[in-house]
């Protein structure tokens, strides 16, 4: 387990976050997402508060251009991967942090949070050019029930000095009544964040966190509301009073669109912050934001999961819900067993998600750090009247688009880019590229002249 | 000031750090194409092979040289035509479109006034064999030449017809060009020429001015002369010089100019060849032969080539950047001429001639259809499957903003039309139909037919906009790079229009 200011010191040490210096004239949310739009690393704002905030740290570069580093390769760091870990280990790793179908006695140790002589408004949270109140954002919210403790995702405003509005999925907010305690953890360690989103995504808020593995590997400490990590930045136990505020956000964040949320106000009780606290924020409704890329990869890590269990053997490579597509479109890459197997592909994850309506299969030695030759592939190796398959319009809108907000059906998309399993293997062009074109001897010597120093 | 020749453009290239010169010895057999490649996955500077083994003629290489950078392909190009460097992308299309609004006819200049009459060669001083032409790929039919503009007859224009065609070597005097029917020249050969049982003139022009080698693959109407687009763009008359055995009219400043016929009713293997799609691709087929008459050059000829197949992806190669920089903003013009509201046609930066992408209003309903099939019937539309379109407040230049509005605007119900299914021609290139359905190509179309789709990612103007003000962002954006974040990842800050001539 990795402390949230571990992980973001970690950033820093890997030249993969730039500290900006207050004060801030430019909304530090719009610095957060053209930071994200240029692929640049992680900020953090440092304000003569001390109360620093931290933006792009789940976040990562933009796939449509060639980077060193990973979208994902941040949260790889965060859940104690290697940077370089592939997407798949990312996925399977986040899988073990959900339900596990046991239960695990939580390792309980001190309050990392113990500074108390503050209220939400010294917290000084961002606020954009266009909202009204200052934004909390990428936050897990902890309530108990004799069940044991449930996490949720949690995002909102700060209208008072005491005052809350956020919300949060539905299957949270039905375990609470007005009275109830809330506890709103931020900073917490990327094990914790992410195990709110997965719980969120696959609709399984309800489940306790004493049932998850990342309660194996995230030590904990109880509050008036549930149980928090340890090793989070601002505590803020809270009470509903409120559980249908007339409160409307343009701004979602990335969870919102796979299940079901709702408003709840909340009266701010205590506030404890760490002595110096580092707290997270993502520009939503912006490109490429942290919550839109932990939503994406959770998502895509259940859905990887779900898939690879279905048929009894495992024929996904790999799957994807990018960032850049804004999560409106799912990729995989996939072993096409037999003609017909893309279909069943496509609709299973239809089934199993209601995020998207359009699905594009590639071949399984596609890799998804190549995202520049999923793109190619997408158009290159689908016949423009086979290939794009549509079914009948009677289809759910999916939550994502823009389109079809008026609950009329309509048709899903699936592109097959991936090579027909019934073709002759003489069919099937070699792909041009640098060891498929030229023999060994020839690839060394041009790796030779380039690497010899320039004398001209 | 536009730059004359391709020596001009590599010494500016040079200028700026953007060229590596190799003394060593290197093979045209694969090695010069290898080391191309590297570079071209790298986003590293252009190579230039001085020296090639096994070859007397005192000839260089040039690998992709046209390749722009990976973060603004059109950073080179721009420099190329006096403008600066560091333009946005949109202001670079702006200013291309400009000079391509005003074309300059070309003019002519005597024989010995052109560089590339330095030399030449008729009668059996002709040797195809003594240049070096590369081998680009381990599998591909032969050696190529595959970066040249190709001159032809037109009846419509005083100075022919302009375009690009892949060309085998064979032996000293013959080749085997790739003529695909559908595009201007091969039409004119297989529906005039060989009909009537006569040669066609041709000139294959190598290394011809950076003006004169990208309007080969504009999509300029017939009737009108690329060597005026040419003009226009470079903002100054392109110097022409008549051929030496036909009436043809070649760029004066080129490296290397082939001079010849093609034969009717006669072919030869082509391929296969690993092709622009990025994959190799067959069979090896027949087509037209290309006899060599006359050989002109300047001492020392700098021959150009590009690996293709590495410009999908990620990867840019020339060709790749070409499409962007110049054939992007020749079909603004030519839509906006046909009447059409487009603010901008740029091809998709990882498969540049199979997805377009065109950022236009919506003036009336149907008007999308109607643009549709005005650009399915021109006649580059053989290689062209694809067209997306976005909002004109949507950068095309920008493939995360484009794929956010497929995603988010196209409904697999009503935005995706595709023409007819298997109606439409083209080109036996593509990976996805099988030998049968490409058949033997005998004028270079598939013998199944396809489809061609288009994309309406336009929104339907109820979307939140949450963008932050232009002023706000680049605020943002100066912030940051005075923060230490590499200023050339940023989008506003680019605006140097004060330098540009």
């Amino acid at each position: 387990m990795i402390p949230f200011t571990q992980y973001v010191r970690g950033l820093a040490g890997d030249d993969d976050l730039v500290r900006l210096d207050g004060p801030f004239e430019v909304p530090v949310d719009v610095l957060a997402a053209e930071a994200l739009r240029a692929s640049g690393p992680a900020l953090r704002f440092q304000r003569p508060t001390g109360i620093d905030l931290v933006s792009g740290v789940f976040s990562g570069p933009d796939q449509t251009q060639q980077r060193e580093a990973r979208p994902w390769s941040r949260l790889s760091l965060g859940l104690g991967l290697d940077p370089e870990a592939t997407l798949v280990d990312l996925l399977e790793t986040i899988s073990t942090l959900g339900p596990t179908g046991g239960t695990a006695e939580p390792t309980y140790t001190g309050q990392a949070a113990s500074a108390t002589d503050i209220d939400v408004q010294d917290l000084q949270f961002p606020q954009s050019e266009t909202d009204t109140w200052p934004a909390v954002t990428l936050g897990v919210a902890s309530v108990s029930t004799a069940d044991g403790t449930h996490w949720g995702p949690v995002h909102g405003s700060v209208v008072g000095g005491d005052k809350l509005r956020v919300r949060v999925p539905d299957a949270l907010s039905s375990l609470v009544a007005e009275g109830t305690t809330i506890t709103i953890a931020l900073g917490v360690p990327p094990a914790a964040i992410t195990t709110a989103y997965l719980l969120a995504v696959t609709d399984q808020t309800a489940t306790p966190i004493q049932s998850c593995g990342v309660t194996g590997t995230v030590p904990l400490v109880p509050t008036n509301g549930g149980l928090v990590p340890s090793a989070t930045e601002v505590v803020m136990e809270t009470t509903v009073v409120d559980r249908q505020p007339d409160f409307r956000s343009d701004r979602r964040e990335g969870w919102e669109y796979v299940v079901e949320s709702g408003p709840l106000s909340l009266s701010v009780e205590r506030v404890r912050t760490t002595e110096t606290p580092v707290i997270p924020l993502s520009p939503v409704g912006r490109p490429l934001a942290d919550d839109l890329r932990l939503t994406g990869l959770a998502t895509a890590a259940s859905l990887y999961h779900r898939l690879n269990n279905y048929w009894g053997i495992s024929p996904v490579e790999w799957l994807m819900l990018p960032a850049e597509a804004e999560l409106g479109i799912c990729f995989v890459a996939s072993d096409v067993l037999y003609g017909g197997f893309e279909w069943q592909l496509a609709n299973i994850l239809f089934s199993f998600s209601s995020l998207f309506d359009t699905v594009v299969i590639v071949d399984e030695d596609v890799p998804p750090q190549d995202f520049g030759r999923v793109l190619a592939d997408l158009w290159l190796k689908s016949h423009p009247a086979r290939d794009w398959v549509f079914s009948e319009p009677d289809a759910p809108a999916a939550t994502r688009p823009h389109y079809r907000r008026d609950n009329e059906t309509g048709s899903r998309l699936y592109v097959n880019s991936a090579w027909d399993p019934r073709w002759k293997e003489t069919y099937i062009a070699p792909r041009v590229t640098f060891e498929n074109s030229f023999p060994s001897g020839v690839r060394d010597v041009a790796r030779v002249l380039w690497d010899e120093p320039d004398t001209a | 000031m536009s730059v004359n020749s391709l020596r001009a453009y590599l010494d500016l290239l040079d200028t700026t750090g953007w060229l590596r010169s190799f003394d060593q010895p290197v093979s045209w057999d694969l090695e010069a194409s290898a080391a191309t490649m590297l570079a071209n996955i790298r986003d590293g500077p252009i190579p230039v092979f001085e020296s090639i083994a096994g070859t007397e003629m005192a000839a260089k290489l040039v690998g992709d040289p046209y390749r722009g950078p990976q973060t603004r392909p059109w950073d080179h190009f721009a420099q190329a035509l006096g403008l600066p460097s560091g333009l946005s992308g949109r202001t670079y299309y702006d200013r291309v479109i400009e000079r391509l609004n005003a074309p300059q006819a070309p003019r002519t200049v005597a024989s010995h006034k052109a560089p590339c009459k330095e030399t030449v060669r008729t009668g059996s001083e002709v040797d195809l064999l003594s240049f070096p032409w590369p081998y680009i790929h381990e599998g591909d039919g032969g050696r190529y030449s595959n970066h040249h503009t190709i001159v032809a007859p037109d009846p419509d224009t005083e100075w022919g017809t302009w375009s690009s065609h892949r060309m085998m070597i064979h032996d000293s005097s013959q080749a085997s060009l790739l003529l695909l029917a559908g595009e201007q020249v091969p039409n004119r050969y297989y529906y005039d020429y060989e009909p009537r049982g006569e040669p066609m003139p041709v000139a294959v022009v190598i290394g011809a001015e950076p003006t004169a080698e990208c309007t080969a693959d504009m999509w300029i109407p017939t009737g009108r002369s690329e060597a005026a687009f040419a003009g226009g763009l470079k903002n100054a008359p392109v110097d022409l010089v008549q051929c030496e055995t036909s009436d043809l009219y070649v760029p004066a400043t080129a490296e290397l100019v082939l001079e010849g016929h093609v034969r009717p009713d006669d072919r030869l293997d082509e391929g296969p060849f690993g092709d622009y799609f990025g994959y190799m691709n067959g069979p090896r087929r027949s087509m037209p032969v290309f006899e060599v008459d006359a050989i002109t050059h300047r001492h020392e000829p700098r021959i150009p080539f590009c690996v293709e197949g590495s410009g999908v992806g990620y990867g840019q190669n020339s060709t790749s950047t070409l499409r962007l920089v110049a054939a992007g903003p020749d079909a603004t013009v030519g839509l906006r001429a046909a009447g059409f509201d487009v603010s901008m046609a740029v091809p998709w930066r990882f498969t540049s001639r199979t997805v377009w992408v065109i950022a236009t209003d919506r003036p009336y309903p149907g008007y999308l259809h109607e643009l549709a099939n005005f650009i399915f019937t021109t006649w580059g539309m053989l290689h062209i499957d694809f067209f997306v379109f976005v909002d004109a407040a949507v950068d095309p230049l920008d493939p995360r903003a484009v794929l956010t509005a497929i995603a988010l605007e196209a409904d697999p119900d009503d935005d995706f039309h595709q023409f007819g299914v298997e109606r439409m021609p083209k080109v036996p290139l593509n990976i996805y139909q099988t030998p049968d359905e490409k058949g033997s190509a005998d004028v270079g179309t598939s013998k199944a037919k396809t489809a061609k789709a288009y994309i309406d990612a336009t929104t339907d103007g109820d979307a939140p906009d949450m963008t932050a003000t232009t002023e706000t962002r680049k605020k943002a954006q100066e912030r940051l790079v005075d923060a230490g974040l590499d200023a050339a990842r940023f989008d506003r800050l680019d605006e140097r229009e004060g330098q540009s001539q």
